[in-house]
């Protein structure tokens, strides 16, 4: 599933990531990429998503998130 | 001995910054990277009878060729080669921060990590052996906390300790066999063609890091390679190990190599770091929960944006109004002691009124600029944007980040413009930068105040409102536009970082402001002053000619271009010399107005701008321009302090006199054009200032007269139509 249709709290692993390069690069600086791991901590619909990534606090465009693919780890 | 040169390096918000400051104190200077438009600071400071030359490099999370940010900082390792790279660690955060860490490795950087924040790693139940993860990474690992003297003297000693002998980790970093081997293949094509015979890598950096770079399909590298006229070897084996990786592992050569980095991070990380078995929740959350709650994360943002704009403008425009008082007085002063005359004028009009022009600003510039440091550095500022994003990505096409510069614009323009620092992305700054002068500026107040009472006056408070909604009609409607034009299809994706949050320190948000507020004065001070001279000296000219008359160049000028704005309804040459005046600063509209109508030799007209003052809270203090201390200096029998103050929109006579020029409906179009077109000198300065370039600002100034000139057209046209 898409990570901005993911439920708060839960454990999740990336599956992939449907990026360009550029933007590719930039999520995996911060921690975003296939196989690590991620938790959903805000998603109100509408509006960004905040998340956890490797001990770190992210805000992301609910558009971005839907690019990103994660599974139950 | 010797200066030694280290350079600050990390992710954002770190406390980099606060290291710096603590250090450098007032021994630093901002400016920006040559070319570019990130900022550069650097500074000096002594330690153990050593000079130590520091440079703050930009927040950064990576070393790509994609930002202007990661390829100044990495141009600065490979092309300065500091003695040492400081490389500030935050301690929550160590996984994401070592990402930074072995990149600088793998150019062979001299690091020592300061490990930041350790406070707050406790609370979240971390235990780091720093012992440990020193070994492992070969480099010294020091606990710090940057706000206090805490490890201090011991990272200072490591420095110096270092800068003699440094620390060669390249052979460090593992990133499995699959990787290393294929880096190495190029490394040896690199040394072969692309080595100098005195064995040096043309470009100053290991040739495993080109490599890698190669590998991953960096455009500088791959430029520079293309560039030697060498390289085709190479980019030939490179393609080929990435085919290689798509074939046999289905992905990038590139995540490959992202995968290993956090691979060798992740196995340094469980040997150094005990974490807790389940995440501990901290104080840091529990505020989180509040402030970017559903529903009431919005109330609280607008609330502490009122509290913003409150504290700035009560406590800036007293301030403001104080130093205008101070040139007043100082004007005429000089005037009375050198008596009337031309160069007296210069002086007092020219220079005085110019410089003083720009001052009335400062206290404003330097308070807004410490309350948004505070909440920066406080991390509320990043929970701003989250919670605002919702409504500028809909409406505007922005990012919640615009948000703050546009509020700010409301105040004036100037401190909008400089908070779109923040807005990383340089298409979203510009966007955001061209929209800031929409929204309407407290400098305009006084024209609204002096028309809408004079034409509208049971309706004055609907009239002023209505325009402020217009502003921001007009703001969404060309943000619009520009997204779909010269903007087009660059929006930056909105991803970014929610720093926990910190006590601000005195002395990090004093620094900012301070350096904030210079570099205003400085630039956009000499931009006006100039102007400001230039103006004068064309209402001073012919020789002889009463200052600011219709017989003056002002004046011709203005009976020259008023039939531009003759189908706009306000054709008379003194709304046009207003308007030309309006351009150094909107303030000055209505005292120009005070002038030309002639409100009497008395000099009323001077007072006009203190009572209108009086009459609307919460504005910039109206400044001492061309018009208003002429009157004074041209006048030696009365000055204005003497004679009974009334205000423009209670004089009758005034009152009359506009009304004779205007009927409501142009008063209505007037208003509109002063709301929409060109931005005040200050502002055209800032916005050169923060694009580095004049073809910014003078894009500026010519959409916003033509989108003036158009919605004040329709407006006076419209309403004609509709019988007005």
């Amino acid at each position: 599933m898409s990570l901005a249709m993911a439920t708060e709290n839960d454990n999740l692993r990336i599956v992939q990531v449907w990026h360009g390069g550029k933007f590719k690069k930039k999520l995996s600086e911060m921690g975003i990429y296939k196989d690590s791991q991620i938790k959903v901590i805000k998603n109100d619909i509408p509006g960004p998503l905040i998340v956890d990534v490797k001990g770190s606090r992210l805000i992301i465009g609910r558009g971005q998130a839907q690019k990103i693919m994660v599974d139950f780890s | 001995m010797d200066k030694i040169r280290i350079a600050l390096a990390g992710n954002p918000n770190v406390g980099k910054s606060t290291l710096f400051n603590r250090w450098t104190g007032m021994r630093q200077h901002v400016g920006n990277w040559p070319g570019k438009t990130v900022e550069k600071k650097e500074g000096t400071f002594q330690y153990n009878q050593q000079e130590i030359e520091v440079v703050d490099l930009p927040g950064n999370y990576s070393l790509t060729a994609y930002s202007m940010e990661e390829l100044v900082s990495r141009d600065y390792i490979v092309g300065e080669k500091p003695d040492v790279i400081v490389n500030v660690i935050d301690a929550a955060n160590i996984e994401r921060n070592l990402y930074l860490t072995v990149q600088m490795m793998e150019l062979g950087a001299n690091l020592v990590l300061a490990l930041n924040m350790n406070k707050f790693a406790r609370e979240k139940g971390l235990k780091i052996n720093k012992k440990q993860l020193s070994q492992l990474l070969g480099v010294p690992v020091i606990e710090i906390e940057a706000v206090d003297e805490t490890g201090s003297e011991e990272l200072l000693k490591t420095i110096l300790k270092i800068s003699k002998s440094p620390n060669i980790v390249l052979g460090r970093l593992e990133y499995g066999n699959e990787v290393s081997e294929h880096v190495k293949q190029i490394e040896n094509i690199i040394n072969q063609d692309l080595t100098g015979a005195d064995n040096k890598s043309m470009f100053d950096a290991p040739s495993s890091w080109i490599a890698l770079k190669l590998l991953e399909d960096d455009p500088e590298i791959i430029k520079k390679v293309e560039e030697s006229g060498k390289g085709q070897r190479v980019l030939k084996s490179v393609k080929k190990i990435q085919r290689h990786f798509n074939n046999v592992f289905g992905d990038d050569a590139d995540a490959a190599i992202t995968d290993a980095r956090y691979g060798f991070i992740a196995g340094l990380v469980s040997e150094s770091v005990k974490k807790p078995k389940i995440d501990k929740v901290t104080r840091s959350d529990l505020i989180d929960r509040i402030v970017t709650h559903k529903y009431l994360g919005i109330p609280i943002f607008l609330l502490i944006m009122w509290l913003t704009f409150q504290i700035t403008f009560t406590v800036g425009d007293p301030l403001g109004g104080y130093i205008e008082e101070a040139f007043v007085w100082l004007g005429e002063t000089v005037s009375a002691s050198l008596g009337e005359g031309f160069l007296t004028s210069f002086i007092v009009d020219g220079i005085i009124g110019g410089v003083g022009g720009v001052l009335v600003f400062v206290p404003i510039i330097f308070i807004l600029f410490l309350v948004l440091s505070l909440l920066e550095d406080s991390g509320y500022l990043a929970r701003a944007a989250f919670v605002m994003d919702r409504f500028m990505h809909k409406l505007v096409g922005l990012h919640g980040k615009s948000f703050i510069p546009m509020i700010l614009g409301f105040g004036c323009a100037v401190p909008g413009i400089m908070a779109t620092r923040t807005l990383e992305n340089e298409r979203d700054r510009f966007l955001t930068m061209l929209i800031v002068p929409f929204m309407s500026c407290s400098a305009r107040l006084p024209v609204y105040a002096l028309l809408a009472a004079a034409f509208f006056s049971a309706y004055q408070g609907w009239v002023i409102f209505s325009l402020y909604v217009l502003g921001i009609v007009v703001a969404i409607v060309m943000a619009a536009i520009f997204k779909k034009t010269i903007f087009k299809g660059m929006s930056a994706p909105f991803v970014m970082e929610l720093p926990p949050y910190r006590i601000p320190t005195a002395k990090g948000a004093i620094i900012h402001m301070w350096e904030r507020g210079v570099l205003f004065l400085k630039k956009a001070g000499t931009l006006i002053l100039a102007l400001s001279v230039v103006i004068w000296a064309l209402s001073s000219l012919p020789v002889g000619v009463e200052y600011a008359s219709q017989e003056s160049i002002t004046g011709q000028i203005g009976t020259v271009l008023s039939p531009v704005f003759a189908p706009l309804g306000f054709g008379e040459w003194q709304a046009t010399v207003a308007i030309i005046y309006g351009f150094v600063a909107k303030e000055v509209v209505v005292s120009t107005f005070g002038i030309l109508y002639g409100v009497g030799e008395d000099g009323s007209g001077g007072t006009a701008d203190e009572a209108a003052t009086e009459e609307s809270s919460g504005e910039i203090s109206s400044k001492p321009a061309s018009g208003e201390v002429s009157v004074e200096s041209s006048d030696e029998t009365a000055s204005a302090e003497s004679v009974e103050e009334v205000a423009p929109e209670e004089d009758p006579g005034f009152i009359a006199a506009i009304q004779e020029v205007f009927t409501p409906l142009s008063a209505y179009a007037y208003m509109v054009f002063i709301l929409l077109y060109i931005p005040c000198l200050a502002t055209l300065a800032t916005i050169r200032r923060e694009t580095n370039s004049w073809k910014w600002p003078a894009f500026a100034a010519g959409y916003t007269f033509v989108v003036a000139y158009v919605v004040s057209f329709a407006v006076y046209r419209g309403g004609l139509v509709l019988g007005f």
